[in-house]
């Protein structure tokens, strides 16, 4: 394990939130991870399938290299990290202090059940007597107070929704583990001290409060008050006001005196309410007037006690914040156009929609109506509901909602088995990101789903024969109208900032935008306006889960560079030393038994003992009561300490708790904590495990035990070094990003300036001047003393592996030198496609959309003398053989149009376009574009615009769909937006062990949790070379990829992990089946010793190399065929 | 094209600027079109006609009688994702075609008229009146005997009051009529 001494703060524990702290705790940050909901994964959690792949993959996040430092099982079940501290139902209360140095506030609520006791039986859930809607399912079903908050985490404890619980206890008396503890127990802790001179008074508040289980006190005067507060500590006062003698303000002037943080309350009759907003002013912190209700007492004093039970906040300090906050989603039931949502049953939202798919929802996975359990056979989606309308003020467009859309449709499909029609509503389909127009393809020509354009305005309950069913009056675009009737009808709900968002920003003193999203400072997604303080996933606006996972990489890199720039990345020495060496030594197994508090019923102990016993490795055996406290484990750890054994099973419940703690333990005793096992030994009334199977279970441990390979972890040396191949915003952002951390970097560019496309782009939609970036970024770059760039140079050859590579690279002159490295990004970039169509060449009045920002930079081109102008949008792109959307082209035309209408409000300009790619907030410039008079006509791919060229015009034929007509526009200008093609040679990519997808552009490991690496570990893509983009986004993705590198080269020593695959050499034949079987390319031929050699670093375990070698010379160690039979054996003996 | 013409072309080309204005953030999603409850008898769709205005082709727009069929049920305004002003759109081609007094609309416009010529006279529509009124404007002859049978099954069912209405009916709108007239001129002005 590896720890420096910065520590960060990730806010929010989504999937970008999750991304964020595994990127920091990898390269050794301390790392607490928040969220305010009782469990990790965010809406994730509530989502099973994802596209394209239509299925999770989440658990590719986790951990490539030192992979034993944090959980290796399904994300969804949980996360733990050696560096990241998770805390959940938390909240920052407040924030201080200069980055690298935050006073962070974070108050958590009081968990009602011990996590560490509860074994997550539900006989808590079975008792308990409220019901209400499951925030999980959507509201679909109903939970009770005491609830598990997902159905599948790991520990899955339960928790206790306080608003809803009624504190009845029934609970906490059937809480076998006494882990409950119901406030009664904390509200005894909780002294309240009543001041009256009536006894009567005294006496009813003492009953009533005590029923509550508060513990009260009386004083039946001002002195005696006194005297007893003196003597006791109380955490609430209730003093009358008249009272003879000392009254009560007087009473209140002398304690606060000398106890000022003492909470009173004022009692007093209804004359003298004056007097007690007099009282308060001199710090009373609330009045009751007399005659008292007594509910509204009893709220009081709850309010003030739960103030009490959660006001202890925790002071700590961050070097940097994340904030991942995600983000909320729109409901349509609040809207001036609700779409039927909450009236007709069957109308409902996509995350409803999702619910009902997954088999943890409402229905079991089972494609049914919730509301009559009705087989759903023919559902629509409406899209934008919630997202482009000025109505509901949102002028932007949520991103997600048309490719999630596309895949509900495809999973309803394939639930259905193809038995469902499934008819997409939309107005335009934004298939913006990588491989995004394929998936939609292959959903319409393949799968069948029907894609309409046209907007639904409200939904009608089906009268005629079909009970429930909803009917959909739409027109078409030729206008004829039509009125279908569905099954369903699902809305695709945009997004809205996430709930609290104003406040938060408030505190934090961030800035928001227009929309109440983050707003991100311009050419950086992440920098919010103050310093230290980051922005990951959509927390800055509407993202899919690629890009909130590059944003959230890219928000650790900048939180990185604040803590390095502190002081942060200094080591924390490390007190564990060597591991003991036993791999010469017999095993010797120390086998820990938890009773669970002597109910370990079924089992005879002393009869397991005889019988472990006589297995020679088995040195010792013990039965321990309730290792889960912190009493039984220290005894445990005595035992460990005592026995000094080299090998450690124990059996419990919740065996991955014990996980952890069990690494620790082997720590402490100086043992490699490969040789540590923890069983689940469960038992409850649903499951009676005897001791026979017990005695199967610790067999099958002590076999897995026996087999370990006890040799120390291997580890593979690391260059600390980066090459970066590619000068232009991307190259120079990631260079910037690891030299700015000390590391050297060596920049490769092939030009003879660095700065690629920002040479010639001029200005963001947003109006941002590109030059500023460029310089400043050039300007940095060429005076950093560890970038060595070198321009006018090409990458000839490389070879070698993460930690390692040897890089062959030649100047003009033809003169080549090596340079060694330990990661590799590729930023090759990308450039404008070549237009071939449309009459592009054959005269000078046809441009494409790179030619029109240069002409109007140069200015040779003047926007007064032309009177009218037409953009073709998708030449070439959105179909084969370039069937993907550049992103950027929509959002130029937009730009350019703007601007030519700014100069010359008289230019008529016609965009001819398949779908306005305008995502997210780029949507408002298309609005400003309509409203500047700019005339958007839809074409499609199958009837395209023609154009006929003369000497003084171009002439654009274009079949208006709504008009039903062609139109000949007449034009002085004709602008082709050609689309982006990668610049990566294909022979750089292979020889860097990377590919490239089918469109030239850099594979990633997995498009949306790992979507800037590759798969052979240490290679990373970004910019355009990686997917089209924008500036910006370039320069998310090459801090994203500078990160990941980070996570390498803050290594010395790059270890492996416990499972990695390994080759009996004596056994192999060289047949090399393995080499072409590694999915991570961890296995290489070494031609000279004639021996496959597995890379311990990249090799993930997985074991398909085990599988196919036709020897069994290739196996996977942890799961050697000797030690698996022997478990099979151990199972069933 | 001759004189007359070409200057009833401009000046409808004129009056048509400021409602291309006022929806120009259209983006033509045909949430109007769907919406319409008298789409079905409409020669166009609203989102047709939008089009249309948008692309300045005014002779396709009165050609059309899509606008005089709205019946401003504010519909299309409400689901208006972009929240244009469509029932006010539609009103003020209704206005340019009475102004302009265009053909198509003659008998449409003139039965507009008669109503409210009836409304500012006694404060509520005299059937009698206004269909008297109509029959004058159109000069038609055979128009009375179309509606003749309408006519007699309103009656049957006591919806026409047969009763000649007083001419200085002291219930006449005619002072509010004169106001919005002068309002109306004063906004032209500007």
């Amino acid at each position: 394990m590896k720890r420096k001494i910065g520590t960060a703060l990730v806010a929010g524990a989504g999937i970008s939130g999750i991304r964020a702290a595994l990127d920091l705790a990898e390269c050794g940050y301390g790392v607490t991870l928040i969220d305010r909901c009782p469990h990790i994964g965010g809406i994730l959690s509530q989502l099973d399938y994802q596209f394209p792949t239509d299925r999770c993959g989440m658990c590719k996040m986790l951990p490539s290299i030192a992979r034993d430092d944090s959980s290796q099982y399904c994300l969804r079940k949980g996360l733990f990290h050696e560096n990241i501290e998770i805390r959940l139902s938390t909240e920052i209360i407040s924030l201080e202090g200069e980055p690298g140095h935050f006073k962070v506030m974070l108050r958590g609520k009081p968990g009602l059940i011990s996590h560490e006791l509860c074994t997550g039986c539900g006989a808590c859930t079975a008792v308990c007597p409220v019901e209400v809607p499951d925030e999980f399912n959507e509201g679909l079903s109903l939970r009770k107070a005491v609830y598990l908050p997902v159905p599948h985490a790991i520990p899955n404890t339960y928790v206790i929704d306080t608003d809803a619980c009624t504190r009845c206890g029934a609970c906490e008396e059937a809480c076998p583990t006494a882990a409950i503890r119901l406030s009664q127990g904390e509200r005894r802790q909780f002294h309240i001290l009543v001041v009256d001179d009536e006894l009567i008074v005294r006496d009813s508040l003492k009953e009533w409060l005590e029923d509550e289980g508060f513990s009260v006190d009386m004083a039946e005067s001002g002195p005696e008050a006194l005297e007893q507060l003196a003597n006791c500590a109380y955490h609430l006062m209730l003093a009358d006001i008249k009272m003879t003698g000392m009254d009560g303000v007087e009473l209140l002037k002398k304690a606060k005196e000398a106890l000022p943080d003492l909470c009173v309350v004022m009692m007093t009759a209804y004359a003298t309410v004056e007097t007690a907003v007099e009282a308060m002013k001199i710090g009373a912190l609330d009045y009751l007037i007399k005659p008292f209700d007594p509910n509204a007492l009893i709220s009081m004093v709850l309010r003030i006690y739960q103030d009490f039970e959660t006001g202890q906040g925790h002071l700590s300090d961050f070097g940097a914040v994340v904030l991942c906050g995600g983000a909320a989603y729109f409901n349509p039931a609040e809207s001036k156009n609700p779409f039927g949502y909450g009236v007709l049953p069957n109308v409902i939202t996509s995350l409803e929609f999702e619910r009902i798919l997954s088999g943890t929802g409402p229905c079991q996975g089972k494609l049914v109506r919730p509301s009559d359990g009705k087989a759903i056979r023919k559902a629509a989606w409406i899209q934008c509901v919630g997202s482009r309308d000025l109505q509901t003020d949102a002028d932007f467009c949520s991103d997600v909602c048309c490719m999630y859309a596309i895949k509900e449709c495809l999973l309803a499909r394939e639930k259905a088995e193809g038995e469902i029609e499934t008819t997409i509503f939309y107005m335009d389909m934004r298939t913006f990101g990588k491989s995004f127009q394929r998936y939609r393809d292959q959903a319409e020509n393949e799968q069948g789903v029907r894609f309409e354009r046209g907007r639904i305005h409200s939904v009608i309950q089906d009268k005629e024969d079909n009970e429930g069913n909803l009917i959909l009056h739409y027109s078409d675009r030729g206008g004829a109208l039509h009125d279908e009737s569905y099954d369903m009808v699902i809305l695709a709900v945009g997004q809205l900032p996430a709930a609290g968002m104003a406040e938060l920003a408030e505190m934090l003193k961030i800035p928001l935008n227009p929309w109440g999203f983050a707003q991100s400072e311009p050419f950086s997604l992440t920098q919010t306006g103050r310093e230290g303080i980051l922005l990951g996933g959509s927390f800055s606006g509407l993202k899919d889960i690629g890009e909130s996972v590059t944003q959230a990489s890219a928000a650790a890199l900048s939180a990185s560079r604040v803590i390095h720039a502190a002081g942060g990345s200094q080591e924390i020495e490390s007190d564990t030393s060597e591991y003991r060496d036993v791999s010469r030594d017999y095993p010797k197994i120390l086998v820990l038994v938890c009773t669970c508090g002597n109910r370990l019923s079924a089992s005879d102990p002393q009869e397991i003992v005889r019988e472990l016993e006589k297995d020679p490795a088995v040195f010792h055996v013990e039965f321990l009561g309730q290792t889960c406290t912190a009493e039984g484990w220290d005894r445990l750890a005595g035992l460990a300490e005592k026995y000094k054994p080299n090998r450690i099973l124990i059996a419990a419940c919740l065996s991955y708790i014990y996980a952890r703690k069990l690494r620790e333990l082997a720590r402490q005793i100086g043992l490699n904590p490969a040789l540590t096992e923890a069983v689940s030994y469960h038992q409850s009334a649903s499951n009676p495990r005897g001791s026979g199977n017990l005695l199967s279970l610790l067999r099958m441990g002590i076999a897995r035990l026996r087999h370990a390979d006890p040799s120390p972890v291997l580890s593979v040396p690391v260059c600390q070094e980066a090459l970066v191949v590619g000068g232009g915003i991307a190259g120079m952002t990631a260079a910037l990003a690891v030299a700015d951390h000390g590391f050297q970097v060596y920049l490769i560019e092939q030009a003879e300036v660095l700065g690629g496309n920002l040479r010639w782009l001029q200005k963001t939609i947003e109006g941002y001047e590109i030059k500023t970036l460029l310089d400043d970024t050039r300007m940095k770059v060429e005076k950093h003393p560890r970038i060595q760039v070198h321009i006018r140079t090409r990458v000839i050859a490389s070879y070698g592996q993460v930690g390692s590579f040897f890089t062959t690279v030649q100047d003009e002159e033809g003169l080549t030198h090596t340079l060694e490295h330990g990661v590799t990004v590729l930023a090759t970039g990308g450039t404008e496609a070549a237009a071939t169509s449309y009459g592009y060449g054959t005269s000078s009045l046809v441009v494409t959309q790179k030619e029109l920002e240069q002409k109007l930079a140069e200015k040779s081109l003047d926007p007064k003398k032309l009177a009218a102008v037409v953009m073709i949008q998708c030449v070439g792109s959105r179909e084969e053989p370039r069937n993907y959307c550049s992103r950027v082209c929509c959002a130029s035309a937009l730009k350019h149009a703007l601007y030519l209408k700014s100069q010359n409000p008289d230019m008529a300009i016609y965009v001819l376009y398949r779908d306005m790619m305008s995502y997210g907030f780029a949507e408002t410039y298309f609005t400003q574009a309509r409203k500047a008079g700019v005339i958007f006509i839809q074409y499609e791919v199958k009837e395209k615009p023609r154009v006929k060229i003369s000497d003084q015009s171009v002439y654009v034929t274009v079949f208006d769909p709504i008009l039903g007509s062609e139109l000949e526009i007449e034009s002085d200008l004709l602008v082709l937006a050609t689309g982006i093609v990668p610049a990566l040679p294909e022979y750089i990519v292979t020889t860097f062990g990377a590919s490239v997808d089918r469109d030239g552009f850099f594979q990633e490991a997995e498009s949306k949790w790992r979507p800037v690496d590759s798969l052979k570990e240490g290679v990373f893509g970004c910019g355009i070379a990686h997917s089209p983009r924008s500036a910006a986004e370039s320069v998310i993705s090459a801090e994203a990829a500078a990160q990941r590198a980070l996570r390498i080269l803050s290594y010395k020593q790059l270890p492996g992990g416990k499972f990695t695959a390994k080759v009996r050499h004596s056994l192999c034949s060289l047949c090399e089946r393995c080499i072409a079987a590694c999915p991570y390319g961890a296995r290489v031929i070494d031609t000279d010793s004639e021996k496959i050699q597995v890379n311990p670093v990249m090799c993930q375990g997985c074991g398909s190399c085990a599988a196919v070698c036709p020897n069994s010379a290739s196996f996977l160690e942890g799961y050697s065929i000797r030690q698996m039979l022997e478990v099979v054996d151990a199972a069933f003996a | 094209m001759n004189q007359a013409e070409h200057k009833e072309k401009l000046s409808v080309h004129d009056a048509l600027a400021p409602i291309r204005e006022k929806i120009q953030a259209c983006i033509q999603c045909g949430t109007c079109s769907g919406s319409c409850p008298n789409e079905f008898a409409m020669d166009m769709t609203p989102r047709h006609l939008w089009r249309l205005l948008l692309m300045g082709q005014a002779e396709d727009i009165f050609h059309s009688k899509t606008f005089m069929l709205c019946s401003a049920c504010y519909y299309c305004t409400l689901r208006c994702p972009r929240g244009l002003p469509l029932t006010e759109a539609m009103g003020e081609l209704k206005q340019i075609a009475a102004r302009e007094n265009l053909v198509p609309y003659n008998q449409s416009v003139r039965f507009y008229k008669s109503f409210m010529e009836s409304v500012r006279r006694h404060g509520r529509v005299q059937e009698m009146e206004f269909m008297t009124l109509y029959f004058a404007s159109m000069k038609s002859p055979f128009l009375p005997l179309r509606f003749a049978p309408l006519g007699l099954r309103l009656m049957s069912k006591g919806k026409v009051h047969l009763h000649i209405p007083l001419q200085n009916d002291p219930e006449s709108l005619d002072a509010v009529f004169r106001k919005a007239e002068e309002m109306e001129k004063v906004r032209s002005e500007k």
